[in-house]
């Protein structure tokens, strides 16, 4: 039987909102707070869980402060001075690691969120609710990333305690906007990954050399120039590099950097390119699970 | 009579069956994934390359005399390749065999390998070896692209000493790793207790900087971790290449404690065992 | 009111229409490294694809109408899981389409999930760490519900069900029963004109089986919910259902009301016998005796447990031919135990139309 579109005609109420309308807006906007609160409420349910993760950030970091004073034999380095201007290892650490906790948010938490859910069982099932998918992904982003600021905070104060910090205060706002133009395009990433965690049977072994690529390309323990040129012109694509670029600049005295305001565009083409790139293999993913019927198989 | 009847029974053929089934099943199943093999046999290099352009940054090269005062040498590359590769056994036996209880509630097998009639530490000593077999081709997998990539040297004459203390290694690791794989039975958050064993590992054991760069009481957290002692046994092998005999104390610290943790191990084991299957929540999770 | 694309065959009276809606399944192979390797050297002596394709879904064709409990009745692997995520815009189908609410399944997937809710039995689809109401509000949120309106209908929700009193209690700690009741609930949450209930008492008891069927009839008749019910238990399709759809293999074998479904066996008389010894070949030496007789099926049972084997016959009247069965039965030193004349059930329709019992095991549903 051929089907011929004939006209467009109103039929049976539907009792959701659809399209682009202010209640929609408003339906998808809940649906990201609530998705957040649900990940919460789950992660409350397992306190040890919970506990542990905040202090992960501070396990992960000693090992590179440790390492770096043992190296120098102090606290102080002349080659990193004359690399990047600063030669105070734990400042340019700590600024480095605040920053790995995100890269985390992008390639598990969200990577992995989709995945979750088809671990749980209930990936059909809000599947088959009217709300966009794409919101469910950020709800889980949403999530991750306060829990990792959370985290950050336990970290700053653990290590401000510790070892001391010599961190400019006026430099906290534009390290704040260069964050949130990082987390945007970071968010591109992650909705990427997920959509490869659908896809893959072992996505967490994308998912984890995602990130050790990612950290290795960005300097997160030490200056770009150290790498080689290929890696220096590699790391160009992801976020991290010219973000923490950027808040080494106006956090840490004396940090040198050629431009700063290639930065802030550095970041925004990257936002534009990774949120796009990220959305349309989601979608031709989410197509081709659904066209092989993989959605409820873990 | 009943004694000799009892231990033959314990060495039976059936049980040897038990211990090789396990170890096929276990293959078996990793075969299933080449992915993970591929992974497994290279990433843990990327892990410790960050240490290495750190070093190159903060130095300036590729030595470092402050570091020489401390571990020994000033030669960090080294130091850093034979902490990744001896780690990954950590990790292999903490998330492998600590986690395979865990994994079997998982996949509803966990109840008819608790029934069933032969000796559950037979099933055990099949997981731990297979589990080495993973170990061991990972960490030779490792080792060739670090003698390629990174100048790592192995003489010959080495070989034999370091297979030994890293079967020295393993049996101290899977004493540990038989208690968290105890744990996951009766507690469903084995995964958090892993993950801190994992970080005590990270932080204390000498895989990227020597015991002495931590404070004292550091140092005596160090000195109970397997790994602390199988890591100075070969360094001083391979990087300060010391004879195999002097280091008898290390070697002898790592045999005290192998037959201690693999002793707790498996009492831990049976005790938790029992303890669950009074209570019913054996096959939760 | 949303608009819709009309298409020429829609047809108002029905909630779903589906149109030559068809389904392949590659059957995926997991080779590891030597199966990978055995793979390539076996390449050149595979036959044809044939075998690796698995149609859980031909050309179906089936007008569900407003306010009807529909049932879809057939054994494990015969489509029916395959056809309700098709409906439910979570698989994709190979060919044709589906009309569900006036929305195309292919084209306006977001209204059509706007206009279902779905229950799928025996699974885990809720979250067990979080509470009835947790997980209601959560689902209220991804139906668009506004909160405070959410609030009202998840209470009045888990009141229905009879969970008021357990409503902040964790779903691990509820039983199966309950947890079905539950994710009825989510299905009703957004109040659909359209319920897809997957197999909705696989596995519960009978008690709570029951509960559960007289929800489904109520939200059918009372409220004017378009129902379309799958099952493998016929005595439920049978009771409950305004028309059914035998499926097998992913063919609609009939449709049409229980009562006609029987009657296209009512000529037909039923001879059930129950036997020890029952003979490997009786179905040949019966149908060659009896040619007349359209149906033989034997049933092995395990007798040394005490489970006689069954054998069932249809055709005509048994007055002809219950005589020769029983002569032969006799002849093969069989021990019949019982023997029962009766009127046909779904599932006699079933195995007169597919030739197989209504449990036997088919292939996996994708």
């Amino acid at each position: 039987m051929e089907k011929t579109c004939v006209e467009h005609r109103e039929l049976r109420k539907v009792p959701c909102p659809s399209g682009f309308t202010i209640a929609n807006l408003k339906a998808e906007s809940r649906a990201i707070w609530e998705s957040n609160i649900k990940e919460w409420k789950i992660e409350l349910a397992y306190p040890v869980g919970f506990l542990r993760s905040l202090i992960e950030p501070i396990v992960l970091i000693l090992p590179f402060l440790i390492y770096g004073l043992v190296l120098v034999g102090g606290r102080y380095s002349e080659n990193l001075k004359q690399l990047v201007g600063t030669g105070d290892i734990v400042s340019f650490i700590f600024v480095g690691y605040m920053i790995m906790g995100f890269i985390g948010t992008a390639v598990w938490a969200m990577g992995s969120s989709i995945r979750r859910e088809q671990w749980f069982g209930t990936l059909e099932s809000i599947y088959t609710t009217p709300t966009n998918r794409l919101s469910l992904v950020l709800g889980m982003a949403l999530h991750s990333t306060v829990h990792q600021s959370i985290s950050t905070l336990i970290e700053f104060t653990a290590i401000y305690t510790v070892f001391g910090l010599a961190l400019k205060i006026q430099g906290i706002l534009p390290t704040l906007v260069i964050f949130a133009l990082m987390m945007f395009a970071l968010y591109g990433f992650g909705i990427f990954v997920s959509a490869l965690g659908l896809v893959l049977q072992e996505g967490w072994i994308v998912a984890e050399g995602l990130q050790s690529i990612m950290m290795l390309l960005s300097p997160v323990a030490y200056p770009l120039a150290v790498l080689p040129n290929f890696a220096q012109q590699m790391s160009t694509v992801f976020p991290t590099a010219p973000a923490l670029e950027g808040m080494r600049s106006f956090l840490i005295e004396d940090y040198t950097l050629k431009t700063v305001g290639n930065v802030f565009l550095h970041l925004l083409a990257l936002d534009i390119s990774w949120i796009i790139f990220g959305v349309a293999i989601f979608y031709l993913v989410d197509r081709y699970v659904r066209g092989r019927g993989a959605l409820g198989k873990y | 009579m009943n004694a000799g009847k009892h231990i033959l029974k314990t060495f039976s053929g059936t049980n040897y069956f038990v211990v090789w089934s396990e170890i096929v099943k276990n293959i078996k199943i990793l075969l299933a994934y080449p992915v993970v093999i591929v992974f497994w046999a290279i990433f843990p290099v990327f892990w410790f390359l960050p240490f290495v352009f750190q070093g190159e940054a903060f130095v300036g090269g590729l030595q470092s005399a402050s570091f020489a005062e401390i571990a020994g040498t000033p030669n960090y590359v080294p130091f850093l390749v034979v902490g990744a590769i001896l780690n990954s056994y950590v990790l292999t036996s903490l998330w492998g065999l600590g986690e395979s209880m865990r994994r079997e509630a998982y996949q509803g097998t966990l109840d008819y390998l608790l029934a069933s009639p032969c000796n559950k530490a037979f099933i055990l000593i099949g997981k731990a070896i297979s589990e080495s077999i993973n170990s061991t081709f990972f960490a030779i997998s490792q080792i060739v692209i670090c003698v390629l990539f990174f100048g790592l040297e192995i003489t010959l004459g080495a070989i034999m000493p370091i297979i030994f203390i890293i079967i020295l290694l393993i049996a101290g690791l899977y004493g540990i790793a038989l208690m968290l794989a105890a744990l996951s039975l009766q507690y469903k958050q084995s995964h958090d207790i892993a993950h801190v064993l994992d970080y005590v590992f990270y932080i204390f054991a000498p895989v990227r900087y020597p015991v002495q760069s931590l404070p004292l009481w550091g140092q005596l957290i160090s000195k109970l971790l397997p790994l602390t002692y199988a890591l100075i046994a070969v360094r001083s092998i391979i990087i300060m290449r010391q004879n195999v005999f002097s280091l008898y104390q290390e070697m002898l610290y790592l045999l005290v404690m192998d037959v201690l943790l693999i002793f707790l191990g498996f009492y831990f084991f049976n005790w938790v065992e029992k303890k669950t299957k009074k209570s019913g929540t054996i096959s939760q999770y | 009111m949303d608009s819709a694309l009309v298409y020429d065959f829609a047809d108002e009276a029905y909630s779903i229409q589906t149109v030559n809606l068809t389904k392949l399944f590659r059957k995926r192979r997991h080779f590891g490294i030597f199966g990978f390797l055995r793979k390539r050297a076996k390449k050149k002596e595979s036959s044809g694809r044939k075998e690796d394709i698995t149609v859980a879904l031909d050309h179906v064709n089936v007008n569900i109408r407003s306010e009807e409990l529909f049932g879809l009745l057939g054994p494990n692997g015969a489509g029916k899981t395959t056809l309700v995520k098709c409906l439910s815009t979570t698989l994709l189908p190979d060919e044709g389409t589906a009309i569900v609410n006036g929305f195309d399944i292919l084209k306006q997937a977001t209204l059509v999930r706007s206009s279902i809710g779905l229950a799928i039995g025996g699974e885990r689809t809720l979250y067990w760490k979080l509470t009835a109401k947790d997980n209601l509000m959560y689902f209220a949120s991804l139906y668009k519900i506004p909160r405070n309106h959410a609030k009202e209908r998840v209470d009045e929700l888990l009141g229905l069900m009879g969970l008021s009193d357990r409503a902040d209690e964790r779903l691990e700690d509820y039983s199966t029963g309950m947890r079905q009741k539950v994710a009825i609930a989510r299905a009703l949450l957004h109040d659909p004109p359209i319920l897809l209930l997957d197999e909705p008492t696989l596995g519960l008891d009978p008690t709570f089986s029951r509960q559960i069927r007289n929800l489904i009839r109520e939200l059918c008749r009372k409220e004017g919910k378009t129902v379309l019910l799958t099952t493998h238990y016929m005595e439920e399709a049978d009771e409950m259902c305004d028309r059914i759809a035998i499926i097998n293999d992913g063919k609609i074998v009939a449709i049409d009301t229980s009562t006609n479904l029987k009657a296209m066996v009512k000529e037909t008389e039923l001879v059930e016998v129950a036997c020890y010894n029952l003979p490997h070949n009786i179905e040949d030496d019966l149908r060659a005796l009896c040619p007349d007789v359209e149906v033989i099926t034997a049933f092995h049972g395990e007798e040394e447990k005490g489970n006689p084997s069954r054998l069932k016959i249809m055709g005509g009247s048994a007055e002809k031919y219950v005589g020769t069965v029983v002569d032969v039965l006799r002849e093969k030193s069989a021990r019949i135990v019982n023997l029962r004349i009766g009127v046909p059930t779904l599932e006699d329709v079933f195995i007169k139309l597919t030739g197989a019992k209504l449990t036997e095991r088919g292939r996996s549903e994708g």
